[in-house]
C-alpha cells in the first residue's frame, strides 16, 4: 500500500470515529445528565465536566419505588426467557433435523407471529386476561410476551443448528442414541454459543418491550418501561430521574450483548444470509 | 425402514408439540377472537353493546374515517423514509467499514451497534430530552451554529414526523449496517480474483461482483426494517403523542387510541384485522423472496 493510500484510509477512519462518537451523543448525553445535579443539568452551556452524583438513583430508585418496578422487569424477562428457550429450542433443532408434512406451514406461521404488530394481539388478549382474571398479573405478561419470543427463539435457533454437520448425529444414532440424547448431548452442547446469543436476544425483547406491558400489566405488576412515561408529570418532567432510569434499562442490555455479540449478529443475520 | 421413517416423524412431532400448543393457544386464539368482536358493536359507553351484532359496519366505518387514512398516510411516509435512509446510511458505513476499518473493525462495529440495543421508549425518551428548547443539546448546538433551524421542532406537523423518522433511523441503521457488513464478509474471494487477472478495474469490479452478492441481503433487511417500521408505535407514543394535531399519529398509535382511549373496543379489532391482513401479505412477499430462495440453492 502507497503512503498516500495510508493516509486516505487514516483519515477516513478518524472521521469514521468522530461520526460514530457524534452518533452517540444524545445517549451518551443522557448517561451523563443521571448523575448530575438538578442545576447542572439545566446549564447553558452545557457542562461538560461536573461533580457526578448518584442522588437521581437515590431519589427514583428508593424513593419513589422504583426498585420494585425493576424486579418486575427481572422477573418477568426472566421467566420469559426461560420458558421461550425451553419450547422454541426444541422445535428449532426438529425444523433444522426432521422433514414432517405440514412443518412448513408451522414455520410459516411463525414467520406471521413474528410480522404481527403487538396491539394486533394485545387487543384480544387484554380481554380474554381479563376473563381469565389474569390482567395486571405476571402471569398475564409472561403469556403474552412468550408468545412473540418463543417464533423468534426457533427462527434464530433453527440457523445455529443448520450450521452443525448431520453426520456427527448420524453416527451418534448408528451407536443406538435415541434422537433425545442425539439432542441433548450434541445438539445442545454444540450450540451453546447460539443459545447463549438467543437468550440475551430473548431477554432484550422482554425487558425493552413496552406496549404489552402497558396494556396487561396494571400498579402492581408495572416493568421499568411502563413505569418511565410516569415521570412525565403534569407539574413538569424529572429529567435527572429519567435519566437514571433510562441508564439503569439501557446499560445491562449493552453488556450482555457485548458479551455475545459475535453470535448476536450471526444469529441475527440468520434467515437473511445463509 | 419404515419403521425408522415413522420414528423420526414421531419424535419431530413431539419436539415440535410444546411450541405448537402454546403458540395456538396464545396467538390463534386471540386472533379468531378479534375477528368474531370486529362484527360486533362493543364500545365500553353503550352497556350491552358487546353482544349488539353489527355485520361489517365497522369495515364500512373504517373506509369512510379520515382519522384512519390519515395515519396510514403517515406511517406510508414513516415508513419508506426511514427504510430509505437506513438503507442508504447503512450500506455506506458498512463500506467504509469494510474496505478501511482494518484492526478497528470490532471496536466500530460495536460501537455502533448501541442504538438498536437501546429500548425504544428510551429513544423516544432521549429524543425528546436532546430537543427541549429550553436546556436541550440540540437548540444548544442551534444557536451557537447559528443554524436557521427551527428550536421547536415538534410543535409542527412536517418537522415532527421528520424528527420521528430521524428517531428511527438513529436506532435502527445499525442493524442495515451490521447486516451489509455480514454480507460483504461473506462475498467468496475467487471471483474477485478471476476479474483482477481479467484486468477489471475496482468500480466494475464492484458494480458487478460485490453488488451482485449483497444484494439479496440488502433486499432482505430492507423488508425486515419496512415490516418493523410499519410497527412503530413506543417513540411516537413518548415523542409527540400522535401530534401536533395527529400529524405524527402511526397506524398502531391510531388504533392503540381507539381501542384504549376512546374504548371503541370492535371498531379498533376490525382495525386490527385489516392491518394483521396487511402484515400477512408482507410476511407472503418475505417468504417468497426469502425461504424459497434458500430451498433453490
Amino acid at each position: 500500500m502507497t503512503k498516500k493510500q495510508q493516509s486516505i484510509r487514516n483519515t477516513l477512519v478518524i472521521i469514521l470515529l468522530v461520526f460514530i462518537l457524534f452518533y452517540l451523543l444524545p445517549y451518551l448525553w443522557l448517561i451523563g445528565t443521571s448523575f448530575k445535579t438538578r442545576v447542572d443539568a439545566f446549564s447553558i452551556p452545557p457542562k461538560l465536566l461536573f461533580n457526578p452524583t448518584t442522588a437521581n438513583y437515590h431519589e427514583v430508585f428508593v424513593e419513589k419505588h422504583f426498585l420494585s418496578n425493576l424486579g418486575n422487569s427481572l422477573l418477568v424477562t426472566f421467566l420469559v426467557t426461560g420458558i421461550s428457550l425451553i419450547v422454541g429450542v426444541p422445535s428449532a433443532y426438529a425444523f433444522s433435523r426432521f422433514k414432517i408434512r405440514g412443518d412448513k406451514l408451522f414455520f410459516f406461521y411463525l414467520l406471521g407471529t413474528r410480522f404481527t404488530p403487538v396491539i394486533v394481539l394485545a387487543l384480544p388478549l387484554y380481554f380474554i386476561m381479563s376473563n381469565l382474571k389474569l390482567l395486571n398479573t405476571f402471569a398475564g405478561i409472561v403469556i403474552a410476551h412468550s408468545a412473540f419470543n418463543i417464533a423468534f427463539v426457533i427462527w434464530m435457533m433453527k440457523g445455529f443448528f443448520d450450521t452443525i454437520p448431520k453426520e456427527i448425529d448420524e453416527s451418534a444414532r448408528v451407536d443406538g442414541c435415541s434422537w433425545l440424547t442425539v439432542f441433548l448431548q450434541i445438539g445442545v452442547p454444540l450450540s451453546a454459543n447460539g443459545i447463549a446469543a438467543t437468550a440475551v436476544f430473548c431477554a432484550v425483547n422482554s425487558w425493552n418491550e413496552f406496549l404489552m406491558a402497558l396494556i396487561l400489566t396494571g400498579r402492581k405488576t408495572a416493568t421499568l418501561p411502563v413505569a418511565l412515561p410516569g415521570l412525565m408529570t403534569p407539574q413538569g418532567t424529572l429529567w435527572g430521574q429519567i435519566a437514571a432510569v433510562g441508564a439503569v434499562i439501557t446499560i445491562p442490555v449493552l453488556i450482555f450483548s457485548f458479551m455475545v455479540q459475535k453470535y448476536m449478529v450471526q444469529g441475527l443475520s440468520s434467515g437473511a444470509i445463509k | 425402514m419404515s419403521l425408522q421413517v415413522g420414528y423420526r416423524q414421531r419424535t419431530a412431532l413431539l419436539f415440535h408439540l410444546p411450541a405448537m400448543i402454546i403458540l395456538t393457544a396464545i396467538t390463534m386464539v386471540p386472533l379468531i377472537y378479534n375477528i368474531r368482536i370486529s362484527f360486533f358493536g362493543f364500545t365500553l359507553t353503550q352497556s350491552g353493546s358487546r353482544d349488539v351484532f353489527v355485520g361489517l359496519d365497522n369495515y364500512v366505518r373504517l373506509f369512510t374515517d379520515h382519522e384512519y387514512w390519515n395515519s396510514m398516510w403517515v406511517t406510508a411516509r414513516f415508513v419508506v423514509c426511514s427504510t430509505l435512509l437506513q438503507l442508504v446510511l447503512g450500506t455506506v458505513l458498512a463500506l467504509i467499514i469494510h474496505y478501511y476499518g482494518g484492526r478497528l473493525h470490532r471496536i466500530l462495529t460495536s460501537g455502533i451497534m448501541i442504538p438498536m440495543l437501546v429500548a425504544p421508549l428510551v429513544v423516544g425518551l432521549m429524543f425528546s430530552f436532546t430537543l427541549n428548547p429550553q436546556f436541550g443539546l440540540y437548540s444548544f448546538l442551534v444557536d451557537v451554529f447559528h443554524l436557521g433551524l427551527s428550536k421547536t421542532p415538534l410543535s409542527s406537523g412536517g418537522t415532527a414526523l421528520a424528527v420521528l423518522i430521524l428517531t428511527d433511523v438513529w436506532e435502527w441503521t445499525p442493524f442495515m449496517m451490521l447486516m451489509t457488513l455480514a454480507a460483504l464478509r461473506s462475498v467468496p474471494m475467487e471471483p474477485y480474483e478471476a476479474a483482477i487477472l481479467d484486468g477489471a478495474g475496482r468500480i466494475l469490479i464492484f458494480r458487478k461482483i460485490t453488488i451482485p452478492f449483497i444484494r439479496p441481503v440488502v433486499s432482505v433487511s430492507i423488508i425486515l426494517r419496512a415490516i418493523e417500521a410499519f410497527k412503530v408505535f413506543d417513540k411516537p407514543f413518548i415523542l409527540t403523542g400522535g401530534g401536533p394535531g395527529n400529524s405524527t399519529e402511526v397506524i398502531d398509535m391510531f388504533t392503540y387510541r381507539e381501542a384504549f382511549v376512546n374504548y371503541n373496543f370492535s371498531y379498533a379489532a376490525a382495525l386490527c384485522v385489516v392491518l394483521f391482513i396487511l402484515l400477512l401479505c408482507a410476511g407472503i412477499l418475505y417468504w417468497r423472496l426469502v425461504i424459497r430462495r434458500q430451498e433453490d440453492d
